[in-house]
């Protein structure tokens, strides 16, 4: 009998991106070619392959900072070798959907920054915008260039137990993942390159140029090659890989804070032949650290008069200020009613239903129903600082709930969703692990979608925590040509 | 290019050369050592060279076993040869967008591997594979430093850390026979020549004369050989005046200034003049002057006149969450 690595497999009653909703004995049409790959290699091809990979990523420097720990160490960031798949029917539904939604968070952000009829029209209360902590009062009456705040938007997307996806949360300030997406893919194309090759499988390569495409859009000089930079935080940032990849893709510069001056309200770059005018600055960071004399006096990462030049609109920023209070997870369950409101269309993507613990009604069913719920701080990324009740402990749930009643505003919850799983690669066996989805979107001149995302998977058995900073680690994701 | 680019790309270049440097003297020393008449005790070649590093205090307080381990991983002194490689590599990090991955790759590597275990267990047990390991590396680095990149700014501030290095690492070769408390025997001369890779060079300009004057002479004014000090101080001009545009022979800047009069000093000086004022302080100036350079070069090219001076940003600052 042929060997097949998948002759054990079990879904164990979830979703399965590779099995749907089946025992896990019959793989989806879209995914055959790959499990008969697959299914005939022996483990120790497969470990080989696996390490090979996980030595290229160091080798190359492909990792990330993780903080809490006082080494600062550099990881990376772990990698499965069986890829997702995703047929081109199915996610040209997903893109539909994303490229709806960052229309409509781009038309929210403009209006509250402009006499706020949402607000006027009672679709949401004025509190849950102005509470938020990414409001800023100072973009009020101020025209961003080409009207768009949100230039880079990375989704997170779920299935749940019948493969429908939800969006789960919106990513609007600092965004990072792509260039895992775009590594995995060199990588993935050595470790299966006839496979690849067969599927017809969509390129990504093309994000650095779409982004950079994005970038010059906004340019206040239109005349000539508009120079746009890439502000990092610094090499001790955990994205700083990315920063540096991406700019090295796109062939601009990177720059930290220091490398910035401005005069007369433009915005240079200090080079050894003197100053360069900058037009549009791609910023890793976030809003209170942008400009010392204007946010955060403490910050020495930022630009002094930075958001002087930006207001007077001589250099661009991406994304724009104030974004925050779009991803705010408050907000988030308001943007089905937004996307009626200002598009009046449904919205193609649903979302998780979400209670807002600032509301009594919904707190006192959160703190009755905590161990179903997953709590999360309204404002946090990372995956840190939240409370998957089915896993949590009593005292947990006590010190959760203490927390909620001492600031409602900043927690939300959600019902626990069963996560889809996919056949992972654990300690020589195949195995169900949970997945979600990043795809990035770029608006510019067009919204622009590379096929599929950065596929995240919570390597620890029954997790459901997909972050890179909790023991996550990532897939390829192979959206099909037809 | 950005000023703090061309710094970090300068300051890169000087940590690989001397990662290079120090482990070719710990290499030679710990073979020279194995001949019955080499030298030992307070006098030893071993501590004139940790004086001509100005290490010898690190040592002494250092918990290492010996000095080629100190000289090798002490995680103290600032130019060990781990310290100098992962200074090189976090260089190396910030300015990975001006680097082929080639380079990044090769020096990552060697990153990797010293601050494993595998590292202390190879020069344990196979000290010769140890050396030149990183010699290769840094040969590999340099040629791919010509054979990957352009040719640009960035590359001639690389080459001006390199050869700035080079100047310095020699001068030390050469100061240590001049602190030895005696006069260098002739293991002490080859020591010295093979610490800068010049003993087939010496004896192909010599023909086995092996004084004291000659290898002093050759470190120092060989207008061929690439280690020589004369050598590499026109290096270092010539890469000034390449990124400045201004011919050589005139200046433009401090930097240019001080690296025109440390050649014109070489270029114009004899062994004979440079023993007769005692060859210790000779170095000893010249080093000097070849530190004011790098400074100049700072000054020059990274800080704006009106700057004032602050400090790094803490590394603290830098870790904002990324969603």
């Amino acid at each position: 009998m042929p060997l097949n690595r998948f002759s054990s497999y079990e879904t164990d009653g979830f979703f399965d991106e590779m099995f749907g909703l089946g025992d896990g004995s019959e793989p989806l049409d879209h995914y055959h070619r790959l499990v008969s790959r697959i299914a005939k290699l022996d483990g120790e091809r497969m470990e080989a392959k696996q390490r090979q990979a996980a030595s290229s990523f160091l080798e190359h420097g492909i990792t990330f900072t993780v903080y809490g720990d006082d080494k600062g160490s550099e990881r990376i960031f772990p990698f499965d070798l069986i890829p997702r798949v995703i047929p081109l029917t199915e996610w040209q539904l997903v893109e539909q959907g994303l490229s709806q939604r960052i229309i409509a968070l781009n038309l929210f952000l403009n209006d509250v920054y402009h006499g706020a009829k949402i607000i006027k029209d009672g679709i949401i209360p004025r509190e849950v915008v102005e509470s938020s902590p990414h409001f800023r009062r100072e973009m009020i009456g101020f025209d961003v260039p080409r009207d768009i705040y949100i230039h880079i938007c990375g989704s997170d997307l779920i299935r749940d137990e019948n493969g429908k996806y939800l969006v789960l949360e919106d990513n609007a300030r600092c965004p990072s993942g792509v260039s895992y997406l775009l590594e995995n893919r060199q990588i993935m194309k050595k470790a299966f390159p006839l496979t690849y090759r067969d599927m017809s499988v969509r390129p990504v390569e093309a994000y650095p140029e779409l982004l950079l495409k994005t970038l010059e859009f906004l340019s206040p000089r239109q005349s000539g090659k508009p120079v746009c930079v890439l502000l990092t935080p610094g090499v001790y940032n955990s994205a700083y890989f990315e920063h540096t990849y991406l700019a090295r893709q796109m062939g601009i510069e990177i720059v930290e804070g220091r490398d910035l001056i401005t005069t007369d309200g433009f915005v240079y770059m200090r080079t050894t032949h003197g100053l360069v005018q900058v037009d549009v600055i791609y910023r890793r960071m976030d809003d209170e650290f942008l400009d010392p004399t204007f946010f955060n006096k403490d910050s020495l990462l930022g630009v002094s008069g930075l958001m002087d030049s930006y207001l007077r609109g001589n250099v661009s920023l991406a994304n724009g200020i104030g974004t925050g209070v779009s991803d705010d997870k408050v907000t988030y369950a308001y943007v089905p009613e937004m996307i009626r409101y200002y598009l009046d269309q449904e919205p193609i993507l649903d979302q998780v239903p979400t209670y807002l613990c600032w509301k009594e009604e919904d707190c006192k069913f959160v703190l009755e129903n905590l161990p179903d719920l997953v709590v999360k701080p309204a404002n946090e990324s990372g995956g840190y600082g939240m409370l998957v009740g089915s896993a949590s402990t009593q005292k947990q749930r006590m010190e959760f709930a203490q927390r909620i009643r001492a600031s409602p505003r900043d927690y939300i919850a959600q019902p626990i969703v069963a996560l889809s799983r996919h056949p992972t690669f654990c300690e020589g066996r195949i195995e169900g692990r949970h997945v979600d989805l990043r795809p990035f979107i770029l608006y510019g001149e067009d919204v622009e979608i590379v096929p599929g995302g950065l596929t995240r998977v919570a390597l620890e058995k029954g997790s459901l925590v997909v972050n890179s900073s909790q023991g996550g680690g990532s897939k390829d994701t192979w959206v099909l040509k037809d | 290019m950005l000023s703090r680019v061309a710094d970090t790309l300068y300051w890169m270049s000087r940590f690989v050369e001397r990662a290079e440097g120090v482990t070719r003297l710990v290499e030679i020393h710990r073979d020279t050592d194995l001949e019955s008449d080499a030298r030992s005790g307070d006098f030893g070649y071993w501590h004139s060279t940790l004086q001509s590093m100005c290490a010898k205090e690190q040592f002494e307080e250092d918990e290492m076993q010996g000095p080629d381990a100190f000289l090798l991983f002490s995680s103290q002194w600032n130019n060990s040869v781990i310290n100098s490689i992962n200074s090189a590599r976090e260089n190396a990090r910030m300015v990975r967008d001006q680097l082929s991955e080639e380079i990044w790759v090769e020096l990552n590597s060697l990153y990797h591997f010293l601050n494993s275990n595998n590292a202390i267990l190879e020069y344990q047990n196979d000290e010769s594979s140890f050396f030149r390991r990183i010699i290769r590396f840094s040969l590999v680095f340099q040629g791919l430093s010509d054979a990957t990149i352009h040719h640009d700014e960035g590359w001639r501030f690389m080459s001006l850390g390199k050869y700035l290095e080079r100047a310095d690492l020699t001068s030390r070769v050469l100061d240590t026979l001049t602190l030895l408390g005696s006069d260098p025997s002739r293991l002490d001369l080859i020591r010295a020549l093979r610490s800068c890779s010049a003993f087939s060079a010496y004896r192909k300009r010599y023909r086995g004369a092996l004084t004291m004057h000659n290898v002093a002479d050759f470190l120092l004014f060989s207008q061929d050989f690439p280690r020589s000090i004369r050598f590499s101080i026109r290096g270092v001009d010539a890469q000034l005046h390449e990124i400045s545009g201004v011919p050589s022979g005139n200046f433009s800047n401090e930097a240019e200034r001080l690296a025109g009069s440390a050649l014109a000093q070489v270029n114009f000086s004899n062994i004979d003049s440079m023993i007769r004022s005692g060859l210790h302080n000779s170095i000893d100036d010249l080093q000097k002057k070849l530190m004011e350079v790098g400074q100049s070069i700072f000054e020059t090219y990274v800080l704006l006149p009106f700057e004032i001076k602050s400090a790094s940003p803490l590394p603290l600052l830098q870790m904002q969450q990324q969603q």
